[in-house]
């Protein structure tokens, strides 16, 4: 059953960073479903079986490929209407453990990447009239997980910046939310899990610990970001969207 | 196929603003609605649709309307609680009567038609409480109405802990939105066209917003698309507070 208008973004032009990622991929795909042209970027990526979803390179971190990624869409269609900044890492450390290297890298990414591609994709959204820019936050924005530190930094940084934006260029019809991710089941979950020694009762807490008793798929973060591109949510701007299957509206749960 | 196809849904307080927008899009997705509120049936609202006089702070209220899904639908799977009243008054002005009558609306009557139509949901459903951004910030001059949307916020996490995974509970917390109750706010103020004119300023959106605005995110809520989705507040309104209220382009 569809939940949103059919072809629901007929005809948008869209951008996807981290688009051949978990989350990333399933977002093109309902985009596709739904009438967009999406353009998936990523480091390193894969070709999709739609027609209408193209695979371009590009490091988020790098300001040439930012600016190569959105010359190519205005070579094409002239403008864009929605950006999703999907791309991300995740480093499991302590601050004591991070070097400054691997810091920089996940604020490169994480940070860099969002703020880099959001400044000229903006020019591009003018020419549309109107736009939705989607970051990715995520739950660990407001609350911590262990051995993540500089994770969570990052995403209270985009959480932030989403406000920001939202405040300078809205008055432009560009409107800019965060989705925030809980636990999902994507390689970033996988590598998360692999550090522990027992894999299936791990992943048995991690699903009676959440409300919804379960960890969410990609879709359920697509079905999110897919409403907030459209025009259902034409007044929702500057805000941090939590999806994460009631995990965060709990306080820490002991076993009694 | 529509969105909400055959769920069973209860909108509270659908004579007028929020409610009706709501009713109105529910029943362009599919549902079967019924509504209600203090007064006698709107006479525009389409003549398939149920309504109830029902104040929601009663208790005899609560059953008739508990009653009636029971009849109508023979179960429930999706309840918005919009019922909601507002009273323009600073704390040392509150009077015993103006707690009794906004707790009893706002707060009362969101507890009590939870607790009664939860256990109506036998295939799961669906709760969608309307809280509002005063719940997390403080209108001047609300004081219970901020207090009474703060207790709808926990208890919206409350139940989505509680009844999960059966149940989804989710709050939508509006900014300015055109109704009845954003004119009496404004009929306060020393100046309201002035303060009009200031507060849509604060909107990077440029507008205030519309019912309808709030009624697309009910419906996304209530339906599977939300599959993942429980135990949040979510606020829609244009960008109003994810800026600074010491807005300084307005000096």
């Amino acid at each position: 059953m569809s939940a949103v208008p059919p072809d629901y973004l007929k005809d948008r032009i869209a951008v996807v960073t981290g688009g051949c990622g978990g989350i990333g991929r399933a977002i093109c795909q309902r985009f596709h479903a739904e009438g967009a042209v999406v353009y998936a970027t990523d480091i390193a990526g894969f070709d999709f079986p739609e027609s209408r979803i193209h695979v371009l390179r590009h490091d988020v971190g790098s300001e040439e490929d930012a600016k190569a990624v959105m010359a190519h869409v205005e070579a094409e269609h002239g403008r864009l209407d929605i950006l999703v900044n999907a791309a991300g890492i995740e480093i499991e450390k302590t601050i004591e453990e991070t070097t400054l290297d691997e810091w920089n890298r996940s604020f490169s990414v994480n940070v860099n990447g969002t703020f880099l591609t959001s400044k000229h994709a903006l020019s591009l959204m003018r020419k549309a009239g109107a736009g939705s820019i989607i970051n990715f936050g995520s739950y660990d924005g407001f609350i911590a997980d262990p051995s993540l530190a500089v994770y969570c930094a990052t995403k209270g940084a985009v959480h932030a910046l989403t406000r920001a934006m939202a405040c300078d260029h809205g008055p432009e019809g560009i409107r800019v939310n965060a989705v925030c991710p809980g636990y999902v089941d994507t390689p970033m979950l996988q590598s998360f899990f692999g550090e522990s020694g027992d894999i299936a009762s791990l992943k048995q807490a991690v699903r009676d610990v959440h409300p919804i008793r379960r960890y969410g798929q990609p879709e359920d973060i697509a079905n999110l970001v897919n409403w907030l591109a459209g025009d259902e949510a034409r007044y929702a701007s500057g805000q941090l969207w939590i999806i994460d299957g009631g995990l965060s509206a709990q306080v820490q749960q002991m076993r009694l | 196929m529509s969105r909400l196809d055959g769920r069973a849904a209860l909108v509270t307080g659908g004579r007028q603003g929020i409610g009706r927008a709501i009713v109105d899009a529910f029943v362009a997705e599919g549902a079967d609605v019924a509504t209600c509120g203090r007064g006698e049936r709107p006479p525009d609202l389409p003549p398939t649709l149920g309504w109830r006089q029902t104040d929601v702070s009663s208790a005899d209220g609560i059953e008739d309307l508990r009653i009636e899904m029971l009849d109508r639908f023979g179960g429930l799977d999706i309840l918005v609680n919009n019922a909601g009243i507002q009273i323009e008054k600073t704390l040392l002005d509150t009077s015993d009567e103006d707690w009794d009558a906004l707790m009893g609306v706002n707060a009362k009557g969101v507890f009590m038609a939870c607790r009664a139509m939860i256990p109506l949901m036998k295939r799961g459903g669906v709760i969608i409480n309307i809280g509002s951004i005063s719940g997390n910030v403080a209108d001047p001059g609300l004081a219970l109405y901020n207090a009474s949307k703060a207790f709808v916020h926990g208890l919206t996490r409350s139940i989505a802990v509680d009844y999960g995974p059966k149940i989804r509970c989710n709050a939508i917390c509006p900014g300015w939105v055109m109704t009845g109750m954003a004119d009496a706010a404004f009929a306060v103020a020393d100046d309201p066209d002035t303060a009009k004119a200031d507060a849509l300023a604060r909107h990077p959106a440029g507008r205030f917003g519309q019912p309808e605005d709030i009624a697309a995110m009910a419906v996304w809520l209530a339906s599977d698309e939300a599959a993942f989705t429980t135990g949040q507040c979510f606020t829609i309104d244009g960008g109003m507070t994810s800026a600074s209220p010491l807005n300084p382009r307005l000096f």
